[in-house]
């Protein structure tokens, strides 16, 4: 094969990670004790980089579901559901997911990011048009390359820019697919979808929003951003995953469009992949019976939230976004991110670091993501942690 | 809007953004080869162009474009105007 400068790129950045003897993108929890305590290096750490909104990966009542499940239907499924068959759980997780969000129908995919790729590119073709946000995450960017259709950016939040977009296509306006995200991950900050939906509507498009970073979290019944700006009933498609706030793997989409059954099998994500093991559709499916029933811990991720986005800003920070279950730490220069990480991860605190070009403005930060499981005292230590370190503005 | 109008702009857009020392930017000047834009940079190098030229610039129409004057022909075509 002949030389492949992609893969030489990679290199050179991991080789300037080793030169700093950091390596952010190679870490190993050796053993994990809670939704919030691992050991890494010999460590107790508090972990406060893992999307587990809920702390609901350790709940009695998921596991006890996928220990059964695990026992009575095996270890996995060995194939598509297509070609293999589904077992009666899939549907039924699907028929869960529907009912929780009033939608007509759900398809459930192996992973969050094959839900994004499935979905547009079922939807889309060669001839159609997508409309994302600028900041939208890999897997809708890859769902627009998949689906080889003409994909048009837009300025992140702005929906004046998606309108002017919508009028230079002019007819072809009506039958564009516009993508955009409830909660973005590297910040924290919420789309404002009342907004993006008044577009839309205004030029008869459709409208496929992403609530990974929402479920759970936002909306009086955890039912995402659509649901916080009452517009839940005017979004076609909301996708979603397992792996936040519901503490599994997986990935979905709810809709009410009549194709919903048909959307599947023109998805080649979904048709090509082996379908989700038994334990995990168990599990998802009681960690979805408790969220739609979580007011309790909705209050206690709100609570820590407010109280680490306080107490960073109190410490002189940058911080992406008001105070939501992503709160992010803005540095701008990518070495000392670098140094701050490995700085708090010595200090017992896992945070994660994102550099350019995940990550909006040409802007290092360090993400810190809040549970409902962290205790007041671990915001406290997470906070001392940060405070701790020589080029804090405080200090 | 003439070719050699587009290519004058992309010029004068680009040269803030562009490294490498490139003394002369013309129409064959390359964008990643020679200009050493990354793909944060590519991206400003769009959004500036949109604004300017009031244009949507397909990102898969981008798998095309090397130089400045393939940047300049999609600008045409993206405006309706023949190249």
């Amino acid at each position: 094969m002949k030389e492949n400068p992609r893969l030489r790129a990679v290199q050179a950045v991991r080789e300037e990670l080793a030169a700093l003897g950091i390596d952010p993108f190679g870490v190993t929890i050796d053993r994990i004790l809670s939704p919030t305590e691992g050991v890494i290096g010999g460590r107790p750490t508090i972990l406060a980089g893992t999307n587990n909104y809920l702390g609901l990966t350790f709940d009695p009542a998921c596991i006890a579901a996928a220990r059964t499940a695990l026992e009575t239907a095996g270890t996995g499924t060995t194939g598509s559901r297509m070609a293999n068959g589904s077992y009666a759980a899939h549907r039924e997780l699907e028929l869960d997911l529907a009912r929780f969000y009033g939608k007509r129908d759900a398809i459930v995919f192996s992973t969050g990011y094959q839900a994004n790729l499935g979905m547009i590119s079922a939807l889309a073709g060669p001839d159609d048009v997508v409309l994302i946000d600028a900041d939208s995450h890999a897997s809708i960017y890859d769902g627009c390359r998949l689906a080889g259709a003409n994909t048009i950016r837009f300025r992140h939040n702005d929906p004046a820019d998606l309108a002017k977009r919508m009028r230079r296509l002019g007819a072809a306006a009506a039958d564009a697919l516009i993508v955009v995200e409830g909660v973005y991950s590297m910040l924290g900050d919420r789309a404002p979808l009342r907004e993006f939906v008044g577009v839309k509507q205004e030029f008869g498009a459709a409208l496929l929003v992403d609530e990974a970073h929402s479920m759970g979290v936002l909306g009086e019944k955890g039912r995402g951003v659509s649901e916080e700006a009452g517009v839940l009933a005017d979004v076609e498609y909301i996708v979603g995953t397992f792996s936040k706030s519901l503490g599994n793997t997986g990935g979905f989409c709810v809709g009410d469009s009549a194709d919903m059954d048909v959307l599947r099998y023109a998805s080649r994500p979904y048709v090509f992949t082996a379908s989700l093991a038994p334990a995990t559709i168990a599990a998802t499916r009681q960690a979805l019976r408790i969220l739609a029933d979580a007011d309790d811990l909705r209050q206690r991720l709100r609570d820590n939230a407010e109280r680490l986005h306080s107490g960073l800003a109190a410490l002189g920070f940058r911080l992406g976004a008001t105070a939501n279950a992503v709160v992010a730490v803005l540095l701008g220069d990518k070495v000392e991110a670098l140094r701050f990480w490995d700085h708090l991860l010595k200090q017992g605190v896992y945070v994660n670091l994102m550099v350019p070009p995940a990550t909006p403005g040409n802007e290092s930060l360090l993400r810190c993501s809040v549970s409902a499981a962290h205790t007041p005292n671990q915001i406290d230590a997470i906070c001392a942690a940060f405070a701790s370190w020589n080029g804090a503005p405080s200090r | 809007m003439n070719h050699h109008d587009v290519v004058a702009q992309i010029i004068e857009i680009v040269t803030p953004l562009a490294e490498g020392g490139v003394a002369v930017i013309g129409e064959d000047t390359q964008l990643t080869g020679q200009l050493m834009l990354d793909s944060l940079k590519v991206m400003d190098l769009v959004v500036a162009v949109e604004d300017r030229f009031d244009i949507s610039v397909p990102i898969n129409a981008l798998a095309e474009v090397k130089t400045v004057g393939d940047l300049a022909l999609l600008i045409q075509k993206s405006a309706g105007e023949s190249a």
